[in-house]
């Protein structure tokens, strides 16, 4: 837990932003020798980070438009797949062309990606349908890549790990208040803890500013002027997967063009528009969004019309704004490292931004390069060699599961890799099923509180999965919210940790509650309020969003 | 196959409404889409729980001042009290004993330690007449080690908030402990099967015996006595001190014995129950509904005088909906529903839902609407109705049982 | 394009309700066995991620489709659990004994040749322990006794002249169970059709349904029957005009309903034509086709025992009002337990013992009952109950037979 201990201490480094970028900036700074403290405002992942594809690309969705994009992507696409195994699964992805697209575009496309250095094979529509049968089979051509999907929430908890174990501190729902400066020079900051109510300052010789789009709040709490780009993207996740690969659009990259299978669902997106900075917390996905993501989606895969919806949610890309276009789409998804020092006369304070998601890894790079040159270091990087924690050689693969292991065991170490093996499950009651979804035991629970940060339902979602099956938390959110009281002695707050809970599950649900959704949250609705009597316990009203 | 009534629908309303008919000579066949919501009931019967948040004391006082369109309002605010009674001797006489009454609320403790107001509670299971005056004061919580769907620190913690004193004291038996091996099955329905024969209700009671001390009353989770109510009789003849129930997540033990002992008894009045069926369509003539036919008896439809819908909410499957619209599948009957999809949900999981009180729309017989003319033979009772928000106002099983005593009626008299 | 997006996915209906598990006589008994849930529609999200994620304990479930009837959300919990051991067991060769099991007409063909010795040996204690220890049938089974005719035989040589003289007419699947072990039920029905004025005809050519090869993962096998049966159905059907009657609720429920769902063998064109006799007969008595008159001096008091697949197919209606009719016949309707037997489940060793705990709660109800003999439609049920009870137990065909007074009946249909 958090102690003053931590406040206290002075740190080479200060991260602020507990997304993918902080974390691996975090990790790397901490594996070259430095003091880091990584704070968060809320939990880790659930900005951008937690909010997109999950989709590891190869960058061939970047490489006609923007070559600078898709070489980062090809090469950090292939250091991920050593370094963070057990967060990847290489499916490969298509990028199929259909009637109505231009065939002529594919010829194009497989150059640029040759350019890019990515690996792009032409495959007859024939083979395309026999090697993912989801796919529209009225495709009239097909080009193999080595896209993947990946975790995020695994890959930046894998990070963070990494970061503890070389001395890092890491503290979640910390959100900055205030940035101290001193004579032109940054030192510290101001943290207010959502946890207990404090405010406290900590320093620090470097803070980083490792926000997304909410790292324009922090530049102008250090004083300095950053003007971001917010293009906001929606998503649908369905109920189980139906593709194997990863389907794209062979053409100009547009709405809802990429289908990604994710551990145990599938997720089409995205949208992308335009939206003001002041709206980038309201992440309510809207009618038309669902429309526009159903109806192009079938167009990937048809048998998406018929598949159950379970999800919708949205997301911020943060862009550097260069110029006018309203789609966000031609601008550079391009990494941004900002030496304030030089920018604007400000020492001490850089900020990260811009970018993807996966490739956070070589934006930590690029932001603990700077880092280091302020203070001196001159380690050098090697977050591209070492594995992760859970990816190490001798983590078990998935194909070795069948025989030894119990249905939760499995889905453990698909999830764990091989931090898998802390778990708990020399008795019947470790063993026992929480979330029967997606097979999370009561040991991966006390593993999770115990090792993994995990404040309240939410947290334990992101590191565990609980609760992210077809049913959104049916029966596992009580027991789990009666379990995570017990651990973290905390009885008083479960019913309200539960309602907020299942707040945060129905917001993904109401824009796609019609069929069996609908269903599902009036059988909710029954257990919760009906037999339970949650509502007339806790009032929601006034809550803030704390997630 | 001809039948004086065919009900579509086998839950609380379903059953009710074919008991009543039955007792009275009627050739009834009821048609179950499976198990019903009685699964998720915690042991409690609901007359009206809640208005605008705030919890009933009265609910025959308060009924009078619901809208026009509650199913209440429309059997008579005349008529209740004496439906209520009939409810509660139809359930007696099937078996289920329960107590309370309809002129005043007492509470019932949930799952997760919160005080509902409700009019029946099953005998064996925890009910507090009055917040102010505790049946006891020092409570025993019997923790079932290893058994994930009773919150026991939320309901210790619920308890001690309505001035208990509480010991949580885990405990298990080998019958109990042999089931924890699955790591998926240890369901109270499933403990309720084991927990049968004298020897393992012997093994609880020694263990409630030595581990409850000097408690006014010991608490055990509803895992017990699924056929009948002798198990938990028993068990408390071997306890030393008063020992209630308290109800579990689902699937509920109470509510699988109510429903079993409801379905029993209608088959015993002669009765057909058609488990597992289901109602897909209707032959109409004119204003009346001639025959259904369902999924299983395929071309050989069920004729019936009248029809009964007691299919029930999204839930059970009695109302659908899709991308776009809110429909009743069997029959297109009218329903009562907005037809922009936006309209049916609020943000909030615990606001308001609109979805909640959409229905089919019926008549003040409740008989059920197509293009806005009541089908003459056909009624609507229980989930199905729109009109009401039984979670939020907690008077679902009410409804069911009294809008279902109600139709009976109206069909006997209008024979 | 008009979406509805309403899941055809069967098993995404599943709300997790979790009442599925509540009558699951498998789960009930042993925790080895992951549940209908479990093994349903929450294993097959992870077995389309990873087919590796595949429980090998599936082969617990017995197939009696009980969880089917209870979901509310009409989820083919079963079927989904069929399916799956099914891709499971793809390039697996059976066991032995399981092949023996499961050939239910391959051992009944040798067995009725030799059939005294056959019932003479697998009746003696060194041969079952012999099935015990080497083939794994449990020593406590008694096997049904072989009949020393088969009914075919018997239809050839008694019956088969007979049958074009009538007006109308039915084709009869007998099953391996009466051609066999007891063709006395075959015979029946013959008795009780004759009766009411309709002919029984055999198919061009049955084979055993293939109940058993599916449970004991023989589908290759199973297929191939599969689409013999359909084919000769399919002529009686559609060339003959002849509906096809069964005796068995388990065959029944296979042709119509598992060949398509678990074998991909289509027969839903046909489907509405296979039926149960006992359904047959009723809608003709309801219709006012013909009249049923039961001897005078019959008085029995009886059981029903509702056959899983029975409830499955939501039949036994039928059964019982056909039954309901006998005026001497004091009918006592059982709680719908599972008897524990499930074809072939129950005859192999390790399933033994669950296989009578399972049954234990129906063998009980029957004690309480107080009655002389039990009915049901299931000829697997039969050999449960009347090993476990001690009671004979008879197909309602078979009552129906025996009460019925045939010259009276044949006389009300107008028959000579």
């Amino acid at each position: 837990m958090v102690t003053d201990e931590i406040y206290k201490k002075e740190y080479d480094v200060i991260i602020v932003g507990g997304g993918a970028t902080g974390a691996g900036t975090a990790r790397d700074c901490a594996m070259r020798g430095l003091s880091v403290l990584l704070v968060e405002r809320n939990d880790y992942s659930t900005g951008a980070t937690g909010r997109n594809h999950g989709l590891m690309h190869s960058g061939a969705r970047y490489a006609v438009t923007d070559s600078e994009s898709a070489t980062e992507c090809i090469s950090e696409n292939m250091i991920l797949r050593r370094i963070a195994r057990h967060c990847v699964e290489e499916t490969d992805g298509l990028f199929i062309t259909l009637p109505e697209d231009d065939l002529q575009y594919q010829r194009t496309f497989v150059d640029a990606c040759q350019r890019a250095g990515i690996r792009a094979d032409i495959i007859d529509p024939d083979e395309a349908r026999r090697i993912e049968p989801s796919v529209n089979p009225e495709l009239i051509g097909a080009v193999r890549i080595p896209d993947a999907s990946i975790d995020p929430f695994r890959l930046t908890m894998a990070n963070l790990l990494d970061a503890r174990i070389h001395g890092a501190e890491t503290l979640n729902y910390h959100e900055v208040e205030g940035v101290i400066v001193n004579q032109g020079r940054v030192e510290g900051v101001k943290l207010f803890s959502k946890l207990d109510g404090r405010h406290v300052e900590v320093r620090g010789h470097v803070v980083v500013n490792a926000c997304g789009i909410w790292g324009q709040r922090i530049a102008q709490l250090a004083g300095v002027k950053l003007n971001l780009f917010p293009a906001r993207g929606a998503l649908l996740i369905f109920g189980h997967r139906v593709n194997k690969m990863v389907i794209n659009r062979c053409r100009k990259p547009a709405n809802a063009d990429i289908l990604v299978p994710d551990d145990t669902v599938c997720v089409i997106g995205t949208t992308s528009d335009r939206i003001p900075i002041e709206t980038v917390d309201d992440m309510r996905v809207t009618r038309e969004e669902v429309d526009v993501l159903l109806h192009e989606g079938v167009k990937l895969a048809p048998s998406l019309a018929t598949t159950r919806v379970i999800r919708a949610y949205a997301g911020v890309r943060p862009l550097v704004a260069s110029d006018d276009d309203p789609s966000g789409r031609s601008i550079s998804r391009g990494i941004v490292c900002l030496d304030h020092a030089k920018r604007d006369g400000l020492e001490g304070f850089i900020t990260i931004t811009g970018g993807k998601m996966m490739t956070y890894r070589l934006m930590g790079e690029i932001t603990t390069n700077a880092v280091c040159a302020k203070l001196g270091n001159n380690e050098p990087c090697r977050t591209a060699e070492l594995p992760l924690p859970g990816s190490e050689p001798d983590a078990p693969k998935q194909g070795d599961l069948t025989k030894r292991y119990s249905f939760g065991e499995r889905a453990a170490i698909g999830r764990h890799g091989s931090l898998a093996a802390r778990i708990e499950k020399d008795n019947d009651i470790d063993n026992a099923l929480v979330c029967e979804c997606e097979g999370v035991t009561v040991g991966e629970i006390k593993f999770a509180v115990h090792q993994l940060h995990v404040h309240n339902l939410v947290n334990l979602r992101r590191r565990t999965r609980v609760g992210m099956g077809t049913c959104q938390g049916k029966l596992c959110s009580c027991r789990a919210a009666s379990l995570l009281g017990e651990l973290n002695h905390d009885v008083k707050r479960a019913q309200e940790d539960l309602a907020a809970f299942l707040d945060e599950r129905w917001k993904g649900m109401r824009p796609v509650a019609w069929g069996d959704t609908l269903r599902e949250a009036q059988l909710t609705a029954a257990i919760y309020e009906g037999l339970c009597g949650l509502d007339t316990a806790v009032n929601m009203e006034g809550k803030e969003d704390v997630q | 196959m001809r039948m004086d009534t065919v009900i579509m629908g086998g839950g609380l309303s379903g059953l009710t409404c074919g008991i009543a008919l039955a007792k009275r000579g009627q050739r009834v066949a009821i048609v179950a889409s499976g198990q019903s919501t009685l699964l998720f009931n915690g042991g409690s019967m609901e007359l009206l729980g809640s208005i605008d948040g705030k919890a009933v004391t009265a609910p025959l006082e308060a009924i009078a001042t619901l809208p026009q369109n509650h199913p209440y309002r429309k059997i008579g605010d005349d008529r209740i009290a004496a439906l209520a009674d009939e409810a509660k001797q139809l359930l007696a006489d099937a078996g289920i004993n329960m107590e309370g009454n309809a002129a005043a609320n007492h509470w019932r403790i949930t799952p997760i330690g919160v005080a509902k107001p409700a009019w029946l509670t099953l005998s064996d299971h925890l009910r507090i007449d009055d917040l102010e005056k505790l049946p006891a004061k020092r409570l025993a919580l019997m923790a079932i080690r290893g058994y994930l769907d009773h919150p026991n620190s939320m309901l210790a913690q619920g308890l001690r908030d309505l001035g208990f004193d509480v010991d949580v004291i885990e405990f298990t038996t080998d019958e109990i402990s042999s089931l924890r091996r699955s790591p998926t099955e240890m369901r109270a329905t499933s403990l309720a099967k084991r927990l049968i024969s004298d020897h393992a209700l012997q093994r609880i009671a020694d263990q409630i015996n030595e581990l409850a001390g000097d408690a006014d009353m010991a608490l055990l989770p509803s895992v017990l006595g699924q056929n009948n109510e002798e198990t938990v009789k028993t068990l408390q003849s071997m306890v030393k001190v008063p020992l209630r129930l308290v109800a579990t997540l689902p699937p509920s033990v109470a509510g699988s014995r109510m429903q079993a002992s409801l379905r029993h008894y209608f088959m015993m009045l002669g009765g057909t129950y058609l488990m597992g069926d289901t109602a897909v369509s209707g032959e109409m003539e004119g204003d009346k509904l001639l025959k259904v036919s369902t999924a299983k008896l395929a071309d050989m439809p069920l004729r019936a005088d009248n029809f009964v819908m007691a299919t029930g909410s999204f839930i059970s499957r009695g109302l659908k909906a899709d991308y776009r619209r809110v429909y009743e599948p069997v029959l297109d009957l009218d329903v009562d529903a907005d037809s922009d999809r936006e309209q049916w949900t609020q943000f909030g999981v615990l606001d308001q839902q609109a979805y909640m009180s959409y229905g089919v729309a019926t008549d003040e017989r409740l008989r059920c609407l197509k293009n806005g003319k009541p089908v003459t033979n056909l009624h609507a009772i229980g989930s199905i109705l729109s009109g009401h928000d039984a979670i939020k106002a907690g008077d679902g099983t009410g409804v069911s049982l009294l809008t279902a005593l109600a139709v009976a009626k109206d069909i006997l008299a209008n024979k | 394009m008009q979406i509805c997006n309403l899941s055809e996915n069967n098993f995404e209906q599943c709300t997790k309700c979790s009442i599925c598990t509540t009558v699951c006589p498998v789960a009930a008994v042993t925790t080895d066995y992951p549940g209908p849930k479990q093994a349903g529609p929450d294993g097959e999200r992870y077995r389309l991620k990873d087919p590796a994620y595949y429980d090998k304990m599936l082969k617990l479930c017995l197939n009696c489709k009980r969880c089917e009837v209870a979901c509310p959300s009409g989820v083919h919990i079963a079927d989904i659990i069929q399916k799956a051991r099914m891709q499971a067991s793809a390039g697996h060769r059976a066991k032995l004994r399981d092949t023996v099991l499961a050939n239910t007409d391959l051992v009944g063909t040798m067995a009725n040749l030799v059939a005294p010795i056959a019932n003479f040996t697998v009746g003696l204690k060194p041969t079952k322990l012999v099935m015990d220890s080497v083939m794994a049938i449990d020593k406590h089974r008694t096997f049904p006794a072989y009949s020393r005719q088969k009914f075919t035989t018997w239809y050839k040589r008694n019956a088969a002249k007979q049958q074009d003289a009538f007006a109308n007419h039915v084709s009869y699947f007998h099953g391996c169970y009466v051609n066999f072990n007891f063709p006395k039920l075959g015979q029946d029905l013959v008795k009780l059709m004759n009766a009411v004025g309709y002919g029984v005809h055999l198919l061009d050519k049955e084979q055993c349904c293939g109940v058993a090869l599916i449970a004991n993962g023989l589908y290759k096998q199973a297929k191939r029957q599969a689409k013999t049966n359909a084919a000769s159905i399919r002529k009686s059907v559609d060339i003959d005009h002849r509906t096809v009657l069964t005796t068995s609720s388990s065959c029944t429920f296979n042709l119509r309903d598992e060949y398509p769902a678990v074998l991909d063998v289509d027969t839903t064109d046909v489907r509405d034509n296979i039926m149960l006799a006992t359904r047959f007969i009723y809608r003709l008595v309801d219709e006012r086709e013909i009249k049923l008159v039961f001897k005078q001096d019959y008085k029995r008091r009886m059981a029903y025992h509702t056959a899983c697949h029975m409830q499955r197919m939501g039949w036994q209606l039928y059964s019982i009002e056909l039954l309901r009719m006998i005026p001497g016949l004091d009918l006592q309707l059982l709680e719908q337990d599972c008897c524990g037997i499930s074809g072939t489940y129950g005859f192999k060793k390790e399933n033994y013992e669950n296989s009578q705990a399972i049954g234990s709660i129906l063998f009980k109800h029957i004690a309480d009952a107080q009655v002389e003999a039990v009915t049901t439609d299931c000829e697997t049920c039969k050999w449960q109950i009347e090993m476990s009870t001690g009671l004979p137990v008879e197909n309602p065909i078979s009552v129906l037979a025996d009460a019925l007074d045939v010259e009276a009946t044949r006389a009300a249909n107008g028959l000579k």
